[in-house]
């Protein structure tokens, strides 16, 4: 079995005006206590036929993770998306 | 008869494949299609009884929900026990549920707030072998195994007390096989396939005991499940989908040969379903009327294709009640009440439909010990061995003691996290975890979160714990009371054998072969086994003097390396060499015992020393607590045995020489075999320069022996120095001392010239010299007690403070019959009982009360192997393991192991063999005066006999253990055994005995007369 289960990912402050950033409600599970961080990226699906419209967002290290069940809100703002996808120049 | 369609259960309008009612009865479990998934559910069963529970806003109806399953669920089971819930579906796979006990609110995926999963049902394992969809599971009697079946053809029998192990496929059959069942009694599992057969297996052998064929010959493959089922007392066996002269039937055939002669006809399509009542019915009494021996039957519902349903008494000729129309699909499976009153049926047009029947319809249902006398009396086997809740329900209680037992062990097992208790009535619908309910959690987490920046940057977020995670998912004792034995003891045989055949250079013996070998390692090689400080400490506490590698110890130290590798210090090494008698046992151990202020001298010396010193013939034995900053210390000096000695010889006996440990010699020393002459049997140690010891830790005493310290008038003088706690004293003795032990009460030294000088703690001699017949090949201190063991053989046990000989001069000759027998192991308890093991693994001790020798264990007596008795074992209480029952007897007793195949032999044998093993353990435990493991072999026989329902022992017991109420002269009855109150212990069995409310009568019997007693 997996070591990590997500268990449920709710979408919040939804529907939200423009400025507002994405929020995604994690909940997970995890069987043994993890040496490491996770890494959850936020990943836009540009298109359905193939990953190559793929775009990551954001990702987001989680840690440290004992075993149990664990929540987060992983927070990205939308104009990320927006400056991205004109493939601007990164910005801290 | 009440009929309810509950329009609530419902998979969004997805078909719903099976139906399971928990054995509790308070909810149940649907197992169908998802929306892009498999789908099981778990329903709280109170709003399907009550109107009232289904219009509380309060009840939830749903208990939880599970996606895991990635494609249709087509079967969910429950363990029989309640605990677990099994399912499966077309992913292939089997998943097993387990109720969470301490995992905090959830939700159920991709939802909001709203659908809170009320209980918590966590995949606790998934089992993947079949190769396609998995159509049945079922749990088999006493949730040993559980079977699932597969379109792939075979089915698979899983290990379910050690999950995800596999037990056996059974192959054979060539169509999809879609039904699974038990035999109620546990000797066969039975299953249909669309190969047009109903094949039988046995499960003592999982082969094939029957395939019948000729019921099925004109089926044609279109059901979708084949669910077949075995009647409650065992005889029957009903199949789906049978056809006789072209008419759909459910076929009967009888355990008897297996013959095919009845079917139930009716369904005008194929029969997908038949499910029996759990119980066994006889005629309801009419008032008034005599009692007539009406024969008990059996009730059996069966659901078909064509939506219809039939419930069948194997009494009437015609079914008791058929249901057209329940449905608009077929139905799909049927799961009764426990209590044989209540029925669900689940179609696959994604409903179910409940049936509430009365006693009057179907008749008065057997309570669990009338269905226990007919499993006996036909199959000389019981079901339900131990007391089960549903026989609390019908028997009265009568004793207010009793009753008061009974509801603490009702409370206590609810606390238990595995108490699957019906508290589901009405569970609060928001589950709170620190006070604080989800929903609290989650609107303030965003603000909680804690997030910071990794030195590249990035962001990283500290999640928010929710819950614990609940662990030891599948430990043994949920399914069994006890724990079961670790599987180390055939682990360790294995590993044991490995290492016995290994050749000389292997591992185990390293260290004396190779010359370049260095002698300080201390990391244990390969092989070896590392020795926790825990096993030292076992040792220690029973006051043990226990000596030599024997068969038992290697296994001992082997298996202490896989439970204790954790806790073992790397200083503590233990090698164990070939297995008694291929070579003169090596054991070199690591002599920690060396007096801290005195081995820093002795370090020095022992590393330029050490390397020549290969001939040195010595053994040592793990029986003092161990500092490990002592050992890194002392593990300078490792003592090593000779090589080589002719396996025949008369001197190959491994005897060992306790407590020993080299200190360098001031000049070398010639290796020495001491050669005695060959009239005796035992080898006695050879005469080392010096060596120390350490005699016992609380006090700390340290024993030290320096050989031929100083030549005056010609003689050579020993001398003796003793440190306790810090004080020391020395004497000094006319001859080499050859070997010494010690308790806290005494030490005794044993010369070269046979004479064996004893003396108290502080140094006082207590006995002038005593001269032994032949050289002393072991000698052993255990409270005021010094046995000596000569090398012709005999025996001699003293009390010092009486002065007095406990045994005198005995002969080991009647027990070392046989030529290649030697000792290899011997030791004295506490109570001066002297234990001689030997090396064909018997193990003898002197009783001096009977005066003769007494077989307390025998590692080749095939009944402690298949002695159950697991059950029995004491929940809370760790098994003694220190005292000399044990010790002698292998730490992991291998009792019990062969019995884990519930089945395989017949019950009454089984029985037979633990209840003799069982009066073994106790009769051996009395006569070593070991009142520790008396008791605690007391309190396991008790449970077994309570248990087995064995009334005339248990009175017995009882009745030995209580005494003659009122006081005569002529009784000889002892109010004490080893010291304890035999009442005291009666009333320790007391309250095993209202395990079983059989007993309540015996019960409340001796219960008054301890009263009594008592008040007198």
């Amino acid at each position: 079995m997996a070591k990590v289960q997500v268990l449920n990912v709710a979408v919040l402050d939804n529907p939200s005006p423009f400025g507002n950033p994405f929020q995604f409600e994690i909940t997970f599970e995890c069987m043994e206590d993890l040496p490491e961080d996770l890494e959850w990226k936020i990943i836009y699906v540009g298109s359905a036929e193939s990953e190559e419209y793929d775009q990551v967002l954001d990702s987001v290290l989680v840690g440290p993770v004992p075993a149990g069940r664990h929540m987060f809100v992983f927070q990205v703002s939308k104009l990320w998306y927006v400056w991205k996808s004109f493939s601007m120049p990164k910005k801290t | 008869m009440k009929l309810l369609k509950p329009s609530w259960v419902s998979h969004n309008g997805k078909p719903i494949f099976s139906v399971d009612i928990h054995p509790d009865g308070t909810k149940f479990a649907t197992g169908g299609q998802g929306e892009d998934s498999g789908k099981v559910m778990i329903w709280n069963m109170a709003p399907v009884l009550r109107d009232e529970d289904e219009k509380n806003e309060n009840i939830p109806k749903m208990l939880c929900q599970m996606d895991n399953h990635l494609a249709c669920v087509n079967c969910v089971r429950w363990s029989n026990n309640g605990l677990y819930l099994a399912s499966g579906g077309d992913d292939k796979l089997v998943m097993v549920w387990k109720r969470a006990a301490f995992i905090g609110p959830s939700t159920v995926f991709g939802s909001s707030s709203k659908l809170a999963n009320v209980e918590q049902w966590r995949c606790v394992t998934i089992l993947r072998n079949h190769t396609g969809d998995v159509m049945d599971v079922a749990w088999s009697p006493h949730d040993v195994w559980l079977a699932s079946c597969s379109v792939d053809n075979t089915i698979v029998i899983w290990n379910a007390r050690k999950f995800p192990e596999m037990v056996t496929c059974l192959r054979g059959h060539t169509g999809l096989v879609k039904g699974l069942t038990w035999d109620p009694v546990g000797k066969y599992v039975a299953s249909q396939a669309d190969d047009h057969s109903l094949r039988v297996w046995r499960t003592m052998d999982w082969q094939m005991e029957a395939n019948i064929t000729k019921p099925f010959s004109e089926c044609g493959g279109t059901t979708h499940v084949l669910r077949l089922s075995w009647s409650p007392d065992g005889q029957y066996l009903v199949s789906a989908h049978a056809m006789n002269n072209s008419g759909p039937t459910a076929q009967i055939v009888e355990r008897g040969g297996w013959k095919t002669n009845m079917d139930f006809v009716g369904h005008r399509k194929a029969v997908t379903v038949v499910k029996f009542n759990p119980k066994i019915f006889k005629k309801k009494q009419k008032n008034g009327s005599a009692p007539k021996p009406g024969c008990p039957y059996c009730c059996c519902a069966v659901g078909s294709k064509d939506r219809s349903l039939s419930v069948w008494l194997t009494s009437l000729k015609r079914p008791l009640v058929v249901i057209h129309d329940l449905f608009d699909k077929s139905i799909m499976d049927i799961s009764w009440t426990l209590t044989g009153l209540g029925m669900l049926v689940c179609s696959m047009d994604g409903t179910v439909a409940y049936l509430d029947f009365s006693l009057d319809e179907l008749g008065d249902p057997l309570n669990e010990e009338e269905k226990n006398s007919i499993h006996q009396n036909i199959y000389g086997k019981s079901l339900a061995i131990t007391s089960t809740e549903a026989q609390l329900s019908t028997t009265i209680i009568e004793n207010p003691e009793m009753l008061k037992y009974q509801q603490e062990r009702q409370s206590s097992a609810q606390l238990g996290p595995s108490s699957a208790g019906p508290e589901a009535s009405a569970p609060k619908l928001n589950s709170v975890m620190n006070g604080e309910s989800l929903e609290d959690i989650r609107k303030n987490l965003l603000k909680k979160q804690v997030e910071t920046r990794t030195p590249d940057g990035r962001r990283r977020i500290t999640p928010l714990c929710i819950a614990q995670l609940d662990t030891g998912d599948f430990s043994p004792a949920l399914f069994n009371s006890a724990p079961i034995l670790p599987s180390g003891s055939s682990m360790s045989n294995q590993l044991t054998s490995q290492l016995s055949s290994d050749s000389s250079p292997g591992p185990a013996s390293s260290l004396g072969l190779r010359p370049g070998h260095d002698p300080m390692l201390t990391s244990p090689p390969a092989g070896a086994a590392t020795k926790g400080p825990e096993d030292n400490k076992d040792g220690a506490k029973s006051g043990l003097l226990l000596t030599s590698a024997s068969k038992i110890e290697p296994m001992k130290a082997l298996d202490s390396r896989f439970t204790e590798r954790s806790k073992a210090t790397p200083g503590v090494t233990a090698t164990i060499s070939s297995i008694a008698g291929l070579v003169p046992l090596d054991r070199p151990k690591d002599g920690g015992g060396v007096s801290a202020p005195k081995d820093v001298k002795a370090k020095d010396d022992t590393s330029s020393d050490s390397e020549d010193k290969m001939a040195s013939i010595n053994k040592n034995l793990s029986f003092s607590k161990r500092k490990p900053e002592l050992l890194m210390d002392g593990d300078g000096v490792v003592e090593k045995r000779k090589k080589g000695r002719p396996r025949k010889d008369k001197m190959a006996a491994p005897m060992a020489q306790p407590f020993m440990q080299m200190t360098p010699p001031a000049e070398r020393e010639p290796s020495r075999v001491a050669a005695p002459p060959a009239a005796l049997k035992l080898p006695t140690p050879s005469i080392k320069k010096a060596f120390s010891l350490q005699v016992s830790m609380e006090p700390s005493v340290f024993l030290e022996v320096e050989n031929e310290v100083s030549l005056i008038a010609g003689s050579k003088l020993s001398q003796l120095r003793c440190s306790r706690d810090g004080r020391d004293w020395n004497t000094l003795l006319p001859s080499s001392v050859v070997t010494a032990a010690g308790s806290s009460d005494v030490l005794a030294v044993a010369c070269q010239d046979r004479m064996l000088s004893v003396f108290s703690s502080c140094g006082r001699r207590l006995l002038p010299a005593i001269q032994l017949a032949t050289p002393a090949s072991a000698l052993h201190c255990s409270a005021h007690f010094v046995m000596a063991l000569t090398a012709g053989a005999t025996l001699s046990v003293w009390d010092v403070h009486k002065q007095k000989a406990l045994v005198k001069n005995e002969s080991l000759l009647s027990i070392l019959s046989g030529a290649d027998t030697t000792v290899s192991q011997s030791l004295l308890t506490q109570q001066g009982v002297p234990v001689i093991g030997l090396s064909n693994g018997k193990c003898y001790c002197f009783s001096s009360s009977l005066e003769t020798w007494t077989l307390i264990a025998d590692k080749g007596d095939s009944m402690v192997q298949c002695a159950d008795f697991r059950s029995c074992l004491p929940t809370h209480d760790a098994p003694v393991s220190s005292g000399p029952l044990a010790v002698m007897q292998g730490r992991n007793l291998n009792a019990g192991r062969l019995a884990s195949r519930l089945s395989s032999t017949p019950h009454h044998l089984q029985q037979s063999m633990t209840l003799a093993f069982l009066e073994n353990q106790l009769a051996s435990a009395l006569t070593l005066q070991s009142a520790q493991e008396y008791r605690y072999w007391l309190l396991i026989y008790a449970r077994f006999l309570v248990n087995e329902g064995s009334e005339h022992r248990l009175r017995e017991l009882c009745q030995e253990l209580l005494g003659p109420v009122h006081k005569s002269a002529a009784t000889a009855w002892e109010p004490t055994t080893l010291g304890l109150r035999k009442r005291e212990l009666l009333r320790e069995v007391l309250p095993v005995i209202v395990e079983n409310l059989r007993f309540q009568r015996l019960f409340t019997e001796y219960q008054d007369q301890l009263e009594l007693l008592r008040n007198k």
